[in-house]
């Protein structure tokens, strides 16, 4: 049924037709009313209400946002479903990235750990490991958390090391003076990893991100090392060690000037560091050197996730004494290192590389007086 | 077929025990094609002249003359009808007495519905709630319309209905049609015609001369046929156990859509946007989350564009609990600059009223903080209106002086530009 319209004529201006009307007030009410618009009272409705809209599905939500993920994960927080956009659909919790935590172990002696820590919401480290026969190849990079997409930067960066450094490696022949070969192999992997770190810089950021570099490559019984920030190179055996690397952090400039290292550490800008990878950085030359230990022991390679709770070789290598007390698995260690590092609060990314120095199956011909350490000058 | 995008602005890192997050989300559509010819249904057009008393010769005259030139930019095929009203509502085209009470354009049914025009003569009273009560009956009579819009024009007070009756027929009105409202004179209520237009997701301004009612009719149509789109629906999910603060639309102009959610489930609530055209629109989200630790993150709320049951953009409002004072400390400049705007809107309104009601010490204290606000988001044109109403002495503290001699059409334009915003993009 349809209602009568109430028309407009030009001859007979304002002529009403009879509208239905309220039994209780007289007023009149709209055919399809089912309530006196005057007085609130219920009337009987002559014509059909207009449609309410459609109730829409719920379940059909997603499906032109995204193949849901065919893996869809369960929320570890409230056991609700992990949506195509990475969330939990029920308590919005983010379901834990494969970049959170991740290990490698290219060797049974070549092992590593890389892990969001407790309080950082992202993890902007990045680890990257490579074994063959007696040599090894260690990277940390640390991503600069003030940049954005530090992520990006360190990613790449861990990427362009480990494969300058591999190459270099596979292509020297045995009895090549590797120690020469090194020095200028850092040298061009950091120049190679700051073209890496730019190339996923966007244009526009104003924020550019960056990243630190250490790395360290093991072949047989001796050990090449590099680093840019303050990320660490550690040789460490029984109770003590030596750390390799030297930070370019406001920390190491006091310490330099004579002030002890446990309160220059301390200092409010003490993790505020001078080099770095990145569009913006103004020296990308890596402190490089060579060591060949005197006993064997474990090459460490970490960010300052790890070292920011044990700065000193001896107490590092008490923790790692601990890991290491009930396996001889070097990633099984690394992790342990890093639980140990989030017990203590966890407030930075952490990650841990270790491996065994001399390799095990280099021959053993440590003397008791060759161990060495060589500073090549930084070059430019 | 239209395309949606969305981006969201805010600073997700909050502090140990943080729990309110801010957002702005843009909505951009494309591609949205004219109403009533993208497949998805008809469009109908109700023009509804004021034809009371009050009109006089001249309203009259100019508002015949804006109705034509209104039917001139309804496309061919839209469904339409012609309302006259005074203190009641009158079909006027097409001419019939029962059935459809719309039919669809072409050259004949223009000219002729132009040819009843031209009968109106102003006399009677003025009862809005009947007039939008007969244009829902109107569009209800027509099965399978999509964009439902009027135009509405009037010059005066609703003096023959009560509030709570204009309240009614606005209730019954919701989420059928679309409502573009124009005030010729200074004779109207400014809140009285600002309630229709937002409660029936339209506009709201002022005419101040009769000359200028034709161009502003052909706009109005012109852009409601560009409205392709019909009937979008914002949807906001929050995770359970948190609070949605607000959610505002803040550009082009601020419309608080807090009270306006149906339920779509039990942690989704959906938001009526009306039609759109290609355009942007800016929503600012706010929600209350449980605080949790430190490196913690998680989504405070998806919020998503939906038309049927199709969701067509959505974007991801993030939490991220940090203790760098440096990240959780920094207010998003495009959270900032729309607190502002929709602080402005609030003042000017409120300043307004207490104008009105004698008060000049509240009334100087708001239109001074909206100057400040006005000068602090770079809204010329709030402040070049303010201008008209107050003497500034200084706009950076929001020093003012209400102007002796005001024209009335200065302050209600002032009052129905109040809602507009400017953007900013950082």
């Amino acid at each position: 049924m349809t209602p009568e319209w109430p028309l407009w004529s030009a001859e007979h201006p304002a002529e009403e037709s009879e509208p239905p009307r309220c039994p209780s007030c007289g007023e009149p009410v709209t055919p399809s009313a089912s309530f006196c618009e005057s007085c609130g009272a219920a009337v009987t409705p002559t014509a059909p209400a207009p449609a309410p809209a459609e109730p829409t599905e719920a379940s059909s939500q997603t499906q032109r946002l995204g193949v849901r993920n065919s893996q869809a994960a369960t929320c570890t927080s409230c056991g609700g479903t992990i949506d195509a956009d990475g969330y939990c659909t029920t308590c919005g919790t983010k379901a834990p990235s494969p970049q959170d935590h991740y290990r490698q172990s290219p060797a049974d002696w070549v092992g590593g750990v890389c892990d969001r820590g407790l309080q950082h919401s992202r993890n902007e480290d990045a680890l990257g490991l490579w074994a063959d026969g007696e040599c090894a190849v260690l990277v940390v990079c640390d991503g600069v958390s003030s940049s954005t997409d530090a992520d990006a930067a360190s990613g790449a960066a861990v990427q362009a090391v480990r494969a300058g450094l591999v190459d270099t490696v596979a292509a020297s022949a045995p009895g090549t003076d590797l120690a020469a070969v090194m020095a200028v192999a850092f040298v061009d992997v950091a120049a190679a990893a700051n073209q890496a770190i730019i190339a996923v810089t966007p244009a526009e950021a104003a924020n550019a991100p960056s990243a630190t570099v250490a790395a360290a490559v093991v072949c047989g019984d001796e050990m090449h090392f590099a680093n840019l920030g303050d990320s660490r190179v550690y040789f460490l055996s029984g109770g003590d060690g030596v750390l390799l690397s030297l930070d370019d952090s406001m920390a190491q400039a006091f310490i330099d000037q004579g002030m002890e290292r446990s309160e220059a550490e301390a200092l409010p800008r003490a993790h505020a560091i001078t080099k770095w990878l990145g569009r913006d950085a103004v020296d990308i030359v890596p402190r490089v050197g060579s060591y060949r230990p005197t006993e064997p022991g474990w090459v460490l390679v970490c960010s300052d996730g790890l070292w920011n709770y044990a700065s000193t070789p001896a107490e590092l290598a008490a923790q790692l004494n601990a890991a290491a007390a009930t396996t001889a698995d070097p990633t099984l260690i690394a992790a342990g290192l890093v639980s140990w590092a989030n017990a203590q609060g966890g407030r930075d990314n952490i990650t841990v590389a270790l491996a065994r120095c001399p390799a095990p199956s280099a021959p053993t011909t440590l003397e008791a007086d060759s161990s060495t350490v060589e500073e090549l000058p930084e070059h430019g | 077929m239209a395309e949606f995008s969305s981006a969201v602005y805010q600073n997700e890192f909050l502090p140990d025990g943080g729990t309110d997050v801010n957002a702005i989300v843009t909505v951009r559509c494309t591609g949205a094609g004219s109403a009533g010819r993208t497949g998805s249904g008809d469009a109908g057009e109700i023009i509804v002249v004021d034809t009371s008393g009050s009109m006089g010769m001249t309203n009259m005259q100019a508002a015949k003359q804006a109705a034509m030139v209104a039917l001139d930019n309804i496309l061919d095929g839209t469904y339409f009808a012609v309302v006259a009203g005074n203190h009641k509502a009158y079909l006027a085209y097409p001419k019939v007495q029962s059935g459809p009470g719309m039919v669809q354009m072409n050259a004949a049914t223009r000219a002729e519905a132009k040819h009843e025009i031209g009968y109106f003569r102003a006399e009677g009273g003025t009862a809005m709630g009947t007039w939008l009560s007969l244009c829902r009956m109107l569009f209800a009579s027509i099965a399978g319309l999509a964009n439902k819009h009027v135009i509405l024009l009037t010059d005066g007070e609703n003096h023959n209905e009560t509030p709570q009756q204009l309240d009614l027929a606005l209730t019954s009105c919701t989420g059928q049609f679309q409502v573009d409202a124009r005030g010729i004179g200074v004779d109207w209520q400014v809140p009285e015609i600002r309630k229709i237009a937002q409660t029936l997701l339209g506009s709201v301004d002022i005419i101040p001369h009769p000359s200028q009612l034709s161009a502003v009719f052909a706009d109005l149509m012109r852009n409601s046929m560009a409205r392709g789109v019909a009937n979008a629906e914002l949807r906001v999910w929050i995770p359970q156990g948190a609070q949605v603060l607000f959610i505002r639309q803040v550009s082009p102009t601020v419309e608080d859509l807090t009270q306006r959610g149906t339920p779509v489930n039990q942690l989704t609530m959906s938001y009526p946007t009306g039609s759109w055209a290609d355009e942007e629109r800016d929503y600012h989200v706010s929600i209350r989350l449980p605080a949790k630790t430190v490196g913690q993150e998680q989504l405070a709320a998806r919020v998503q564009l939906a038309v049927g049951a199709e969701l067509l953009t959505q974007g991801l409002v993030k939490a991220k609990w940090s203790a760098d004072t440096n990240l959780t400390a920094q207010i998003n400049p495009e959270v900032a600059h729309y607190t502002g705007q929709a602080e402005l809107a609030q003042v000017i309104q409120e300043g307004l009223a207490a104008k009105q009601a004698g008060d000049e010490v509240t009334a100087t204290t708001k239109l001074g903080r909206a100057v400040q606000l006005a000068t602090e988001t770079g809204n010329a044109e709030a402040t070049s209106k303010l201008r008209k109403v107050v003497d500034i002495t200084d706009a950076r503290t929001g020093t003012v002086r209400l102007r002796q001699a005001v024209e009335k059409a200065d302050e209600m334009a002032l009052d129905t530009a109040s809602t507009k915003t400017t953007r900013i993009r950082g």
